[in-house]
């Protein structure tokens, strides 16, 4: 069974799925429902523990099937996603934690710096970590060696939709990893998840894709079936790219057989 | 007097923004519209963060002109005192609302720092996000405010002409134009997080006062550079006092002067008040702004009280209950966000990785 392996946990679907930016819980739930996705991240900051009708955790929380992730977006130093990552796992119980730390409002770039450190606290304490990071080859061995779950290097800057804009540095950074790799922010299209998956990405984070699409159940299950197709285009083995054509009569028959 | 800050005057990044706002600029509003609605879409979501004022105290210190606080107004002086700040707060509550700005005049003896620190300290005990919209401070008492659990300060500059500026702030210490023009950078050199800037529109010319308003958040946004930055658009409002605002700025002028922010600014928090209509508040969901303002009582006390006589600073349009408010947005297939932040990101702003405290946050003094 091709799964994706988490620490000890294992998941068969490789679409992970963010839960901003919908227009309500109720359909976010139904995206999520569409998408198969068992991974789901929740930002902490969205955890409202005094007023229903806008908190994202207690309606997934009820959802069957599903694991939470929750997320630190908002904190912009490690000590303060360390503090959130504290919160929320003693709320939500999960053994993931995103560590987000995007210091600049504005671009929501995450800080290397800070994520590091952040990231190798919180798995010395036994937690999951899943780094939001730049797509960084060297960031990502370190995150590795101090024993995160997976790297999430950005396709793009998260919201802008530009796909997956950092695929050199992406490459190399799935030839080297031990852990799983996956592309977070940036994706606006289905094809370009099945591109991050044929590239051999272990998952893929979508979010304001499906949030804003015009029917998010619709698109979010379009994200899942490009994922699979991605990943099984991958498994079989993509034909290699060639600047040229292969000439039917070679240039070197005259050297015999090797 | 001391000179005008070069950035204020510097025209290299607003040429764009310039032609999205000349009165005669070739930019149709409808297409405007349609490229701020889809910038908002893409980076803010179908959501709509919410947040109310509680004024504080309407004691006062300076007489601007247009204000209905100003000091030589004859109206009710009062301020909250702990226990009323601690009701307010629970009314407040039960709106649903936790995102509090809290408000006072300028400094006095009345509402001074320690009052105003007092007061964050709290509101940060109920409130999941708690901002100021008082008096210049210094960045030693933005710091301590932060670590009060403060994470934003609100400070127009009301306009950025100086010579206007000069005839509408009489006296008090608002007069100082640049010292105020000085004051957001303080807050973020003291670690607040975010701050918010504006522009009264109707005391100056409001294309010029936009140009020079956007140069003030790109200066303050290249200086520091972990800033949250928000913009407002207030209008001016039938005030206490009854000040006729000599440059009246159209529902037209405010659409197009909003859209245009958008697409300068894709990743700016664009906020309006309930100083517009609910019915233009309802349309301009979607199309660029990100933050409202709910259920506004505009006189000290106002949320506990339900029948206060008192005159508040300005009037305000949009009267609905949170829950109207939260139906029409729903109908325009907007989420309304309540808590939108978490305070365990509270704190001073500066990152520090050398030394991280994973215990309790420090206790505030």
């Amino acid at each position: 069974m091709d799964s994706l392996q988490l620490g000890s946990y294992t998941f068969s679907s490789r679409l992970i799925l963010g839960t901003g930016k919908f227009s309500s819980a109720a359909v976010m739930l139904e995206a999520v429902r569409a998408s198969g996705a068992q991974l789901i991240t929740v930002a902490l900051r969205r955890f409202n523990r005094e007023q229903a009708e806008d908190d994202l955790f207690g309606p997934l929380s009820a959802m069957k099937g599903i694991t939470l992730m929750p997320n630190t977006s908002g904190a912009s130093t490690a000590a303060e996603a360390v503090r959130a990552a504290h919160i929320a796992r003693e709320l939500s119980g999960s053994a993931f934690i995103k560590v987000e730390i995007h210091p600049n409002p504005q671009h929501l770039m995450p800080d290397p710096i800070e994520t590091f450190e952040a990231a190798r606290i919180l798995a010395k304490e036994g937690f999951l970590v899943m780094p939001y990071i730049t797509a960084d080859p060297v960031l990502a061995k370190r995150l590795e060696e101090v024993g995160c779950a997976s790297v999430m290097p950005l396709g793009s800057a998260i919201g802008s939709g530009q796909g997956v804009a950092t695929a050199a540095m992406i490459e190399i950074i799935i030839r080297e990893s031990g852990i799983p790799v996956i592309v977070d922010a940036g994706l606006r299209s289905p094809s370009e998840a099945a591109h991050a998956m044929e590239m051999g990405c272990g998952a893929v984070l979508v979010n304001s894709a499906v949030a804003v699409a015009g029917n998010p159940p619709e698109m979010a299950e379009a994200f899942a079936e490009a994922v699979s197709a991605g990943r099984k285009a991958f498994r079989a083995g993509l034909m290699q790219k060639s600047g040229s054509a292969i000439a039917t009569s070679p240039l070197t028959t005259f050297l015999g057989t090797y | 007097m001391r000179p005008l800050p070069d950035w204020l005057t510097d025209d290299r990044e607003t040429a764009a923004l310039a032609a999205m706002l000349a009165p005669d600029s070739s930019s149709s509003l409808e297409a405007l519209a349609a490229e701020s609605r889809a910038i908002t879409l893409r980076r803010f979501g179908r959501t709509m963060t919410l947040y109310a004022p509680l004024y504080l105290s309407n004691y006062c210190s300076s007489g601007c002109v247009y204000c209905g606080f100003a000091s030589d107004r004859k109206t009710v002086r009062h301020r909250l005192e702990p226990d009323e700040t601690d009701r307010e707060l629970a009314a407040m509550k039960k709106l649903g609302i936790s995102d509090v700005l809290l408000l006072t005049g300028e400094r006095t003896a009345a509402a001074d720092f320690d009052y105003l620190r007092q007061s964050v300290e709290i509101a940060a005990k109920t409130m999941q996000r708690v901002s100021v919209e008082a008096f210049p401070m210094s960045v030693a008492e933005y710091r301590a405010l932060a670590d009060c659990g403060c994470t934003g300060i609100t400070i127009y500059q009301e306009t950025y002409n100086r010579e206007r500026y000069e005839a509408l702030h009489r006296w008090g210490p608002k007069k100082d134009f640049i010292d105020r023009l000085e004051t957001p950078a303080r807050a973020l050199e003291g670690g607040i997080k975010s701050v918010g800037l504006g522009v009264l529109l109707g005391l100056s010319d409001p294309v010029e006062d936009a140009l020079s308003l956007y140069r003030h958040l790109r200066h303050l946004g290249r200086t520091y550079w972990r800033a949250g930055m928000s913009l407002s658009f207030p209008r001016m409002r039938p005030q206490t006092g009854g000040y006729e605002p000599p440059f009246a700025v159209d529902d037209h002028t405010l659409a197009r002067m909003i859209f245009a922010f958008r697409i300068a600014l894709p990743d700016t928090e664009l906020v309006l008040s309930t100083r517009e209509s609910a019915a233009y508040r309802d349309g301009m969901s979607g199309l660029g702004i990100t933050r409202m303002s709910i259920e506004s009582r505009t006189t000290v006390g106002g949320y506990h009280e339900t029948e206060n006589k008192e005159k508040g600073q300005f009037e305000i349009f949009d009267d609905r209950t949170a829950k109207e408010f939260c139906t029409a947005l729903r109908k325009k297939n907007i989420e309304p966000v309540f808590k939108n932040w978490e305070p365990a990101y509270n704190g001073p702003s500066d990152g520090n990785t050398a030394i991280i405290h994973t215990g309790e946050p420090q206790p505030c003094h």
